[in-house]
């Protein structure tokens, strides 16, 4: 078993294990946001290891799940549609919005590259923010909270199982991705990503296939967004501000914008930051400027961020399974212009 | 990131402080409040000397018990301010409030006469420690909120929490609290009137009032005082917004005024042109509850599409009279009456006083950034964090401590602790918020600076405007309340204060 | 054969649509306009020039800081996320030196009968200066070595603002200030026009951008430097492969766009407010504007600034009160259907 198969089998292990090992406060808070941050971290991950699409609309998008499961099954709230809806159509109605508006998304921009891209999905990011801000039927500035989740993982009577869920819900997410990227359809996508021109020559409807990919991957934002709002019971717009796409983007890079691992590395380097930082005394009130700083250092160091770091480390072994194109070219419209 | 987020107005949260401008209306409970007496109020600072009847009622200045520490099992206490954000500059403030009650009624002691935020040792109840275990530094938005108080409750392991800071953030508190009914929350400063009007948490408490209480008065001053027949109100769109423009409306029309126009720029404005040119001329007054970082923005563009404000024709909310906000508004706007958030940093009561200087300013030198301590004892976060705070130790003092048992017997003390505070008796109604004594103020210019002045006290107001609002009632919005003529209990018994010069 | 043939029928249905999602807006505004506060342009004129006035005066201080932008990313391709963050502290930056110069201290809020025209138009000039030297050093700290990775330059520029902004947090703390304009401006101009008399305030905004615009055209268009700025819009490497210092026209560009961004901010904090969120709403806003109009364009940056000046203003204005709220959607949509056309903005082309 190679060295990388090994270090993710302990991983793995220890958080099947977590609920056992660490204290509750670890496992329902901390754990279980880094896997769902981990989760919309991987849809970004996804669309720019294979699809060369730097994304900053998975968190409108995540935001877009979260707002629509609580709109619809609320009751009896001053804020919001309070539809009382239950979870289970709750739930698919609410994916099935998010995917519809991705797909909207895509459409818009599956023409754009590179950073062109990257400008435009943070400005559907903030629109979907500013929509939800001002829209007071739907939400408003303070958000909708006492929002309610499934009784079988409800936090006070179950507190570990809306962990093992997003555990093994984040579990799922990276199968799929790995798989999706082995299909057809996935190959296709990494061809996009390095060559769209010859990918539409020899045939290939290529905007096509990038708002299929953006879809996807809104799918999969939009799962992590109903987790966080059962995690959360409440969003707000500012959940979804510019401040939380460019959390999520920092999480991405911190973790590796090539691996899908990345993802998760990331969100737990970032949640335990963001959660530990401000008692170390001299940083205090500014632990901003401290993330601010890990990020910018990162990107200088290391811009395949941690899990680049991890393989220079162990430079060498076989990367047969990998992306292994992502690495090498780089998403395409980011290389130089040319 | 807190701080690239959107603009976000300011939510709630006690803003308001400066002093209470003092109405000389009839004193002796007289319900003829016809503003016959014109200029006394406005031109000259009132050092007003009609009999205010309350002598009796006001409270008298709080000894400070002796330092203690306890062996017992400690409680642990935590807090949350906003140490971000919009409010991020009060975090001192809040923290002054907390610790200062805490050194006054709790035997505690601040650890750093210059920094609040550093904490307090000692103290102690029924020989149970007070323990700070932890201070949450949220950033105004709900999220961030939610993630601290889970950090001091569940992380820390707190029994009990004071704060949030915010409106948004205190509905989102309220809302975690129904779901641990074995910790107890008191409010910070927080004003939304959802937090305990409809969520109702059975354990969470809420010694301060809400946007519209602190506007409450406003609308007997415009009628009676002003002239005002018909109004037109601009308001952010958002909840805090409509909140505070109800409680003018509600007050208004009560007294038999007119709302006419009612415009509401979305959140995000950056360009009042447009909304500014939208209000009427053909109105007596506008009341204005824009906050936050549009409402400089609107007076300009009203000035720009209208002309010179005639501080007369306006009436603000209590961001007119936060300080170190308000000092931003310039000379434009001297001479109008504003709302505030239920303190009169000039009243001339010996317990005000005191607790300007032999309580906040004797467990505090200073409060950073703003300086000297004392001065800051009005702001509507010194004051609610204390007052909050206080309430909680009274309950904890009313069970000697002992919050075994879920802690449900020191709820139900909690639910009966009347309040002797400086700025006026406060007590808690049946969804354990605060009945308390509002204060109407007014901006004029001392030495070519603004300043504020309080000019009349309106007791016992109570959350729901005599049943204007209740939990069946819509929330306060676009178009509730509606005009109607109602009756308030307190319309026409507004005071007089005294206050110094 | 047949794609060409549903091609061309696709592209007629879309102008078609396109035809009516623009006519629409201005039939209601001239002619319709019910349930809004002010009523049909045909039937009150005066407010419709007045919402007309406000739309352009808008549009330039949109433009003055989308063309700093626009013109960093043209020529380096360097998507400037610290735009905001600059233009912010070019605000604060100016607030601090009217306020020195007026004196009074106590960081109060002055009237503009206090200001003169040079304790306006002096923090104007150091602030933007100011801000093009701290967009300079940070071109030459950390985006000179890396040319060529745009993700990886957007990445540290975002990492930038973050930094910059909680410490303007610190550093200012989050109350709104703003800046006040000098009494010279101060007063209304009556434009003999339906009777609309208009503030100076918001012309001199306009004038102001107009100058911009037309100094920009004229360095880029008449000057050397001008001249190796278009030439490295088209082609980077051509240029310095003909041994031009590329390195040295990259530094004046930065430094010229920042310091627009820095006026920007002395501007827009002078007719608003300066405050945190602040440099987000300014970011958007130019991401906004530049996407529609086309990157690296200048004349691209004026349309798009035109457009959202426009759309927001009207959108403000002409809504029926019960709808004001929706405002925010009429810019997805403008974008939307730029994007929808245009992929690359108006005058946009690719990398």
């Amino acid at each position: 078993m190679t060295l990388d198969r090994s270090v993710g089998l302990v991983f793995v292990v220890v958080a099947v294990l977590a609920p056992l090992i660490f204290s509750d406060y670890w496992v329902a808070t901390l754990l279980t946001q880094a896997l769902f941050l981990g989760i919309v971290a991987a849809s970004l991950i996804f669309l720019s290891a294979y699809g060369g699409m730097v994304s900053l609309a998975q968190v409108g998008i995540y935001g877009i799940a979260g707002f629509a499961l609580g709109n619809l099954t609320t009751n009896g709230n001053t804020k919001g549609l309070n539809l009382g809806w239950a979870e289970a159509p709750g739930v698919l109605v609410a994916l099935l919005i998010a995917v519809l508006v991705a797909l909207l998304f895509g459409a818009l921009a599956n023409r754009s590259y590179g950073i062109y891209f990257l400008m435009i999905t943070l400005v559907f990011s903030v629109i979907a923010n500013l929509f939800f801000g001002q829209v007071t039927s739907v939400s408003g500035f303070g958000g909708i909270s006492g929002i309610p989740i499934p009784d079988f993982i409800s936090r006070t009577a179950h507190p570990d199982r809306l962990y093992l869920a997003t555990l093994a819900i984040a579990g799922l997410v990276y199968l799929a991705l790995r798989y999706v990227a082995r299909t057809p359809f996935g190959l296709t996508l990494q061809g996009i990503r390095d060559d769209p021109v010859r990918m539409s020559s020899l045939g290939y409807k290529v905007a096509l296939h990038r708002t299929l990919a953006f879809t996807f991957a809104g799918f999969i934002a939009a799962v992590g967004g109903i987790l966080f709002v059962w995690w959360n019971a409440q969003i707000a717009p500012s959940t979804i501000g510019l401040g939380a796409t460019i959390d999520v983007l920092v999480i991405a890079v911190i973790g590796g914008l090539f691996q899908l691992e990345g993802a998760w590395l990331g969100a737990l380097v970032f949640v335990l930051l963001n959660n530990y930082a401000q008692d170390v005394s001299f940083i205090g009130d500014r632990f901003h400027t401290l993330i601010g700083l890990v990020f910018l250092v990162i990107v200088l160091v290391s811009p395949s961020g941690l899990m680049g770091l991890w393989q220079r480390a162990v430079a060498g072994r076989p990367r047969a399974e990998r992306a292994d194109s992502a690495e090498a070219a780089g998403p395409a419209g980011l290389k130089p212009a040319g | 990131m807190a701080a690239l987020r959107g603009t976000r107005r300011t939510p709630v949260a006690a803003a308001v402080v400066a002093g209470i401008v003092a109405l000389a209306v009839a004193a002796c409970g007289e319900s003829d409040n016809s503003g016959g007496s014109k200029s006394t109020t406005s031109a000259a600072p009132a050092n007003t000397s009609t009999q205010a009847p309350a002598a009796a009622e006001a409270p008298a200045p709080q000894k400070a018990v002796a330092p203690r520490t306890g062996t017992g099992t400690p409680i642990k206490v935590g807090v949350l301010s906003d140490c971000q954000g919009a409010f991020g500059s009060f975090d001192n403030q809040d923290l002054a409030g907390v610790v200062s009650a805490m050194s006054q009624f709790a035997g505690a002691k601040p650890k750093n006469p210059n920094k609040p935020r550093d904490g307090w040792t000692g103290g102690a109840i029924g020989n149970h420690p007070l323990k700070l275990v932890g201070i949450g530094c949220s950033d105004d938005r709900a999220d961030t909120a939610i993630r601290e108080t889970r950090r001091l409750m569940e992380q820390l392991d707190a029994d009990v929490m004071i704060g949030p800071l915010s409106g948004d953030e205190s509905i989102a508190v309220a809302n975690y609290a129904k779901q641990h009914p074995d910790k107890t929350f008191v409010d910070g400063s927080a004003g939304a009137q959802d937090t305990t009007l409809k969520v109702q948490a059975p354990n969470f408490f809420r010694f301060n009032g809400d946007g519209a209480q602190w506007n409450s008065g406003l609308g007997d001053i415009a009628y009676n005082k002003l002239g005002w027949r018909k109004a037109a109100v601009i308001s952010d769109d958002y909840s805090f917004g409509w909140t505070s423009a109800a409680g003018f409306i509600a007050d208004f029309c009560a007294a038999g005024g007119q709302v006419t126009k009612r415009v509401f720029p979305p959140l995000n404005t950056t360009d009042y042109s447009s909304y500014a040119q939208q209000l009427p001329a053909d109105v007596d007054g506008t009341f204005v509850a824009v906050g936050g970082a549009g409402l400089i923005p609107f007076l300009k563009a009203y000035e720009q599409a209208k002309g010179p404000i005639d501080a007369k024709k306006f009436m603000g909310n209590l961001f007119w009279g936060t300080p170190g906000q308000f000092e931003q508004l310039g000379p434009r706007v001297a001479g109008a009456y504003i709302g505030s958030a239920g303190t009169a940093g000039d009243l001339a009561t010996p317990a005000a006083q005191d607790y300007a200087n032999n309580i906040i300013g004797k467990w505090f030198k200073k409060i950073p950034p703003g300086g000297a301590a004392a001065p800051q004892a009005p702001s509507t976060f010194t004051y609610g964090y204390y007052v909050n705070t206080w309430g909680l130790i009274k309950g904890l003092e009313a069970v000697k401590g002992d919050i075994s048992g879920g802690q449900k017997k020191l709820q139900q003390a909690i639910g009966k602790v009347v309040l002797p505070a400086p700025y006026g008796e406060i007590k808690l109604d049946e969804n354990r918020h605060a009945v308390f004594t509002n204060y109407d103020q007014q901006l004029y210019l001392k030495n070519n600076k603004l300043a504020v002045k309080t000019v009349a006290a309106i007791p016992n107001v109570d959350q729901t405007f005599g049943g204007t609002f209740s939990k069946s009632t819509p929330a306060p919005g676009r178009k509730f309340p509606g005009c109607e003529k109602r009756s308030l209990p307190w319309l026409g018994k507004a005071q007089a204060v005294k206050v110094d010069q | 054969m047949t794609e060409l043939a549903s091609s061309r029928t696709a592209r007629r249905i879309g102008r078609g649509l396109l035809a009516i999602v623009v006519a629409f807006p201005v039939i209601w505004v001239l002619f319709i306009a019910s349930g809004t506060s002010f009523g049909p342009a045909v039937s009150d004129p005066k407010d419709f020039l007045i919402t007309l006035l406000n739309g352009i005066t808008a549009a330039a201080l949109y433009f003055v800081v989308a063309s700093g932008f626009t013109l960093i990313f043209g020529l380096m391709r360097v998507v400037n996320m610290a735009h905001g963050a600059f233009f912010l502290l070019g605000g604060y930056i100016a607030l601090d030196i009217q306020r020195n110069m007026v004196g009074g201290g106590g960081g109060l809020g002055l009237s503009s009968a206090q200001v003169g025209l040079s304790q306006w138009l002096l923090p104007l000039l150091a602030a933007a200066a100011i801000v093009g030297g701290v967009g300079l050093l940070m071109q030459q700290l950390f985006l000179r070595w890396n040319q060529g990775q745009d993700l990886r330059q957007a990445l540290i520029t975002i990492a930038v603002s973050i930094i910059l902004a909680d410490q303007m947090l610190a550093h200012y703390g989050g109350i709104a200030k703003d800046i006040s304009w000098p009494r010279t401006f101060d007063k209304f101009v009556n434009l003999h026009v339906s009777g609309v008399q208009y503030t100076f305030t918001r012309l001199v905004i306009l004038i102001i951008g107009i100058a911009i615009g037309a100094a920009l055209w004229l360095w880029l268009k008449r000057t050397r430097t001008g001249m190796v700025i278009r030439a490295g819009v088209d082609d980077r490497d051509m240029v310095s492969a003909m041994g031009i210092n590329i390195q040295l026209t990259f530094a004046i560009a930065f430094l010229v766009g920042s310091a627009l961004a820095g006026m920007g901010g002395v501007i827009g904090g002078s007719f608003a407010s300066l405050a945190p969120g602040v440099d987000a709403n300014w970011l958007l806003n130019s991401l906004v504007v530049v996407i529609i109009g086309g990157m690296g364009s200048l004349g691209g940056a004026a349309i798009g600034a035109l457009l959202l000046g426009l759309t927001t203003n009207f959108a403000a204005a002409y809504l029926p009160s019960d709808y004001t709220f929706y405002s925010i959607i009429f810019t997805f949509v403008l974008l939307a259907i730029v994007l929808a056309v245009r992929p690359l903005g108006i005058f946009g082309r690719p990398a």
